[in-house]
């Protein structure tokens, strides 16, 4: 697939254009957290959180078109894990290493077992596991702190930096999460990319061509979780607290439809699903608390109406109104019209 | 010996109620393609007007027929107005339109009768009787008995009847049979329907049990979802076995295994399935598909 990210101007294209958009974002991705008031950091912070845990979702749906409704389940992992080795006292890298290996040792021994079944199977298979890790976290108290929960201070900003706590733990999630989106896009858009996109697209086709997808289906997978680990100790980097409401269902749909709003197999989309998992409750909240599940749940429907690629589609949308109109006809943004998935039906 | 029947016979009550869901959640399947993930919000809904009917006068059976009619009815409104235009394309994006209509109803629920658990009256009396030693109560063999009966009446309107036919005409090849003069649409709108009634009369032989709550029938969804990957989503009768075993095991590993005990029972059918899964991916009792290129 090509990236839907980057606009298709002539200009995007160039070599130096795009080092020189690169320098630009890295500089005000390292002066923002300097001169931002500390809510906007902590803000800021979140949405990095979840951006990361939309991009793993998106790994295992957008590109290789596996729905997982069990995303939150490895975020959650990753987060108790990085609690309960910071309370151990364990160094801080092998934390952060246990944090994404746990994780996706987990998410390998589910997918072994979902991805034999094809179509919707790693649907119905994955719902169930932030439906059986809430309770089993609370029954796991010795080492999830029950129902409390759990909080691991270790992200407080060190003397020698001089930044405050939240300018710190900022600089953390733009690091860590940066090189994780570098990695992912790597990942994407290479020899691996094109074999989950050839998976996504027909699988029958992928077989016939050598191209595995049950080997794929769970290699996405296990990335996916992994990067949800990921996810999961940015989130103790963040919020520095975790409980068995962190993985709840509700959650994980929400990542879900994040992911959707955002945009499905889009770097950037991942990005502006994060932003999306943290910004909409607080505006829908604002409206009317009693509402809000409503209002969410008719958004994602409307998006998914008008505006099937997401939020990240938006400005090709308008691109290809404007370019419509002096040749008509034209198919140039041809390339980026997602594929179209053949129906798999009695796929059992 | 007493206790060991008596879990028995709770079991498949339980296991009756997901086995109504998951006919619902096959139904839906064999007619359009997709997974419902919407299905056990709806029959909330469905629980939910009965109680409100209820509410206002009606007589408790009456109530729950009209809103057996009622779900019928938004059942193909939802499939007309909202997953018909997502039918034919991406699985991935239908999935997602099930979700958010789940977030939706859930929200709906919610909002009109909040999050505060309402007492949902029984259809049968409270009493138990004797069995073998075992104290069962009626309440779960009515619910085995309704399941059983609507398990053979959607047996014979399949097999038996006209409607029947022409609804498994479009579930195998929607094209030839509008070819052949079926209406496809209508009959997948039927389809829908049929699903959101099954699914009402899961929502109120749940509802006394858990007492009403917008969120009451999440665990019944997942494991209405384990039922339909075990019994295979080809097999109405085997899904129905699958749910009857998942109930049995679950109420028997509560008690019997001290780690699982009642809050871990929902990891039952996942082990169940687990197993399943490695040694038969087509599900116990699924066809082998063939897929051409």
């Amino acid at each position: 697939m090509t990236a839907p990210a980057a606009p298709a101007t002539p200009l995007m294209q160039r070599r130096w254009v795009v080092w020189a958009v690169a320098a630009i974002v890295v500089v005000v991705l390292a002066v923002l957290p300097l001169v931002l008031p500390e809510f906007a950091n902590q803000t800021l912070a979140r949405v990095g959180v979840f951006a990361v845990a939309v991009l793993g979702l998106n790994v295992v749906m957008g590109y290789t078109g596996q729905v997982s409704l069990g995303q939150i389940f490895f975020v959650g992992l990753g987060a108790y894990v990085t609690a309960f080795g910071v309370n151990a006292d364990w160094n801080i890298v092998l934390v952060f290493a246990l944090a994404c290996l746990i994780p996706a040792v987990a998410g390998l021994l589910v997918a072994l077992a979902a991805a034999r079944l094809g179509g919707l199977a790693i649907a119905m298979v994955t719902i169930a596991l932030p439906i059986v890790g809430v309770p089993l976290a609370k029954r796991l108290s010795d080492l999830t702190g029950g129902s409390q929960g759990t909080s691991a201070r270790f992200s407080d900003a060190p003397e020698w930096s001089g930044l405050y706590d939240d300018q710190w733990q900022l600089y953390l999630v733009i690091l860590i999460g940066g090189i994780t989106f570098l990695l992912t896009r790597n990942l994407v858009r290479g020899k691996y990319g094109r074999a989950f996109a050839i998976v996504k697209g027909n699988q029958a086709v992928a077989a016939s061509m050598g191209v595995s997808p049950y080997r794929y289906k769970v290699l996405a997978f296990t990335i996916a979780s992994l990067i949800g680990g990921v996810s999961g100790f940015l989130y103790m980097v963040v919020i520095q607290y975790t409980s068995p409401e962190t993985l709840s269902f509700g959650h994980s749909i929400e990542l879900l439809a994040a992911m959707v709003i955002g945009g499905a197999g889009s770097i950037v989309g991942s990005i502006l699903g994060g932003a999306w998992y943290v910004l909409v409750p607080q505006i829908t909240n604002i409206i009317d608390p009693n509402i809000t599940a409503v209002l969410q749940g008719a958004i994602l429907l409307i998006v998914l109406f008008i505006l099937p690629g997401g939020l990240v589609s938006l400005p090709r949308l308008f691109r290809r109104r404007r370019a419509a109109a002096p040749r008509a006809g034209a198919a140039s943004d041809a390339p980026d019209v997602p594929i179209e998935t053949p129906r798999e039906r009695h796929q059992s | 010996m007493g206790t060991f029947i008596q879990l028995i016979v709770d079991g498949l009550s339980t296991g009756s109620v997901y086995a109504a869901l998951a006919l619902a959640i096959v139904l839906v399947n064999q007619a359009t393609g997709l997974i419902n993930f919407a299905q056990g919000g709806m029959a909330v809904l469905s629980a939910y007007i009965a109680w409100a009917l209820n509410g206002v006068g009606l007589p408790l059976i009456v109530a729950i027929v009209a809103a057996v009619a009622i779900s019928f009815v938004l059942g193909a409104v939802i499939e007309r107005f909202l997953v018909r235009r997502f039918e034919r394309g991406d699985p991935d994006t239908a999935v997602v339109v099930t979700v958010g209509l789940l977030t939706l109803i859930t929200g709906v629920c919610a909002w009109i009768w909040t999050y505060n658990n309402r007492q949902f009256p029984s259809l049968f009396p409270l009493d138990t009787v004797s069995i073998a030693g075992a104290v069962v109560s009626l309440r779960s063999l009515g619910t085995i008995v309704v399941i059983v009966v609507i398990m053979l009446v959607l047996q014979a309107l399949f097999l038996g009847t006209k409607l029947g036919l022409a609804l498994r005409a479009v579930a195998v090849n929607p094209a030839s049979a509008a070819f052949s003069g079926i209406p496809v649409g209508r009959h997948l709108m039927i389809g829908w329907g049929l699903a959101a009634s099954l699914g009402a009369v899961a929502g109120v032989l749940v509802a006394p049990q858990l007492t009403l709550t917008p969120g009451m029938m999440d665990s019944a969804l997942v494991y209405a979802l384990a039922a339909v990957i075990l019994g295979g989503l080809t097999s109405p009768l085997g899904v129905v076995v699958a749910a009857w075993l998942i109930g049995v095991l679950e109420n028997l590993a509560a008690v019997y295994v001290p780690f699982i005990g009642h809050d871990l029972k929902i990891a039952v059918p996942f082990i169940l399935i687990f197993v399943v899964l490695i040694i038969r991916p087509q599900g116990l009792f699924g066809r082998r598909s063939v897929v051409r290129v």
